[in-house]
């Protein structure tokens, strides 16, 4: 997924075509955020202004696509070894520019690959309310504390997409289930500062 | 004899889910006494629907002792069930509250944190993350659901959870 070929960079140079550097700027950040199954439309976007034909936006759009991924998965920080990248004749200037752009939005790119990692459903929110219950169809008259917790569940981010499905989930505790939960927690908090001050 | 059939029903209302051990109990108070299981059965349903009752309406211990002996029992017996009611009236009442209706009830909680290593997406993570897999009775199943947190989300649910029980203990 993040190897980078050194014919397709060569594809990069239409950008030379492109009308100010903000244009750049845009263009690749939409290259990194879309999926490798999204640049059509990124393509035929770029295609009146930047590129000759069809053919070229495609391979213009994937070249960035790939070298902006490939910067973020490596985990590349500094300018030499992104310039080292490109092959040898490529545009100076327009090196230096893609460089510059790439540092620039490297770690809010690193945090969107990182929030849309597989993972679990993750919690979204919570809220919580005590009801006291006072009667039942088992017994009339009592005064039971009970807690009713609301987790708010997002599911797989990588599998909704731009449409993430949040669940709501309501759960009831009592006073024992509570204490319980708490302790486990606590543990974890215990463990947790453990590892951290290893 | 009466304090026999007394014990053998008490310990059936303390333990409900004890339906055979009360069967056989029973069975065995009618050869020992020579009485036929049958009418022992029936007689043993309606002497049952009293501290059903009495505990749906949170009755006292006096007010049982009134109720059999409006039924006919001899006052000595009345009030001999009586005094087994107040005893074990406290184990009677916190079964019936925890019969009462929960929804989606938490029953139990699992959880293991690690660390992230790396991703499709980038080669070299190093971020902790949470699981939690919590256990909840839907009706009659168990259903279990498992969610991720990262370690700041961690944080202020312990916070809130701390909050909760605080709530909780001012309320009981």
């Amino acid at each position: 997924m993040a190897a980078v070929r050194e014919g397709e960079l060569a594809a990069l140079q239409s950008l030379l075509k492109a009308p100010s550097k903000d244009a750049v700027r845009q263009l690749c950040r939409e290259c990194f955020s879309s999926p490798a199954a999204g640049l059509g439309p990124l393509a035929q976007r770029a295609c009146p202004g930047l590129a000759a034909s069809p053919e070229e936006a495609e391979q213009l759009v994937s070249a960035l696509h790939s070298l902006t991924r490939h910067v973020v998965y490596r985990g590349l920080t500094r300018a030499e070894d992104i310039l080292s990248l490109f092959p040898e004749n490529f545009h100076q200037n327009l090196k230096n520019l893609l460089t510059k752009i790439i540092l620039e939005n490297l770690s809010s790119w690193r945090n969107e690959a990182q929030a849309s990692q597989i993972s679990l459903p993750r919690l979204v929110d919570m809220d919580w309310r005590v009801d006291i219950k006072t009667s039942s169809d088992s017994i009339s008259r009592m005064a039971v504390p009970t807690c009713l917790l609301q987790l708010k569940i997002q599911e797989d981010v990588a599998l909704c997409g731009n449409s993430p499905v949040v669940s709501a989930l309501t759960v009831e505790l009592s006073k024992e289930t509570l204490d319980t939960m708490l302790e486990g927690l606590g543990r974890i908090r215990d463990q947790l500062s453990a590892v951290a001050n290893k | 004899q009466f304090s026999a059939l007394t014990e053998v029903l008490f310990r059936f209302l303390t333990e409900p889910r004890e339906v055979e051990r009360f069967l056989t109990q029973l069975s065995d108070f009618a050869t020992m006494n020579k009485i036929s299981l049958g009418p022992l059965k029936s007689i043993v349903k309606s002497i049952l629907l009293v501290p059903n009752g009495a505990l749906k309406r949170n009755l006292s211990s006096e007010q049982v002792r009134a109720d059999f002996i409006a039924l006919g029992l001899s006052e000595e017996k009345a009030s001999y069930f009586a005094e087994q009611w107040k005893v074990h009236s406290p184990t009677l009442t916190r079964l019936a509250v925890g019969q009462t209706l929960m929804i989606n009830q938490l029953v139990d909680m699992e959880w293991k944190f690690g660390v992230t290593a790396g991703s499709s997406e980038l080669e070299k993570v190093g971020s902790i993350f949470l699981q939690l897999k919590l256990v909840i009775k839907k009706g009659g199943q168990m259903e279990n659901v498992y969610i991720e947190l990262t370690l700041p989300q961690f944080y202020s649910f312990l916070h809130e959870m701390e909050r909760v029980k605080t709530s909780l203990e001012s309320f009981s």
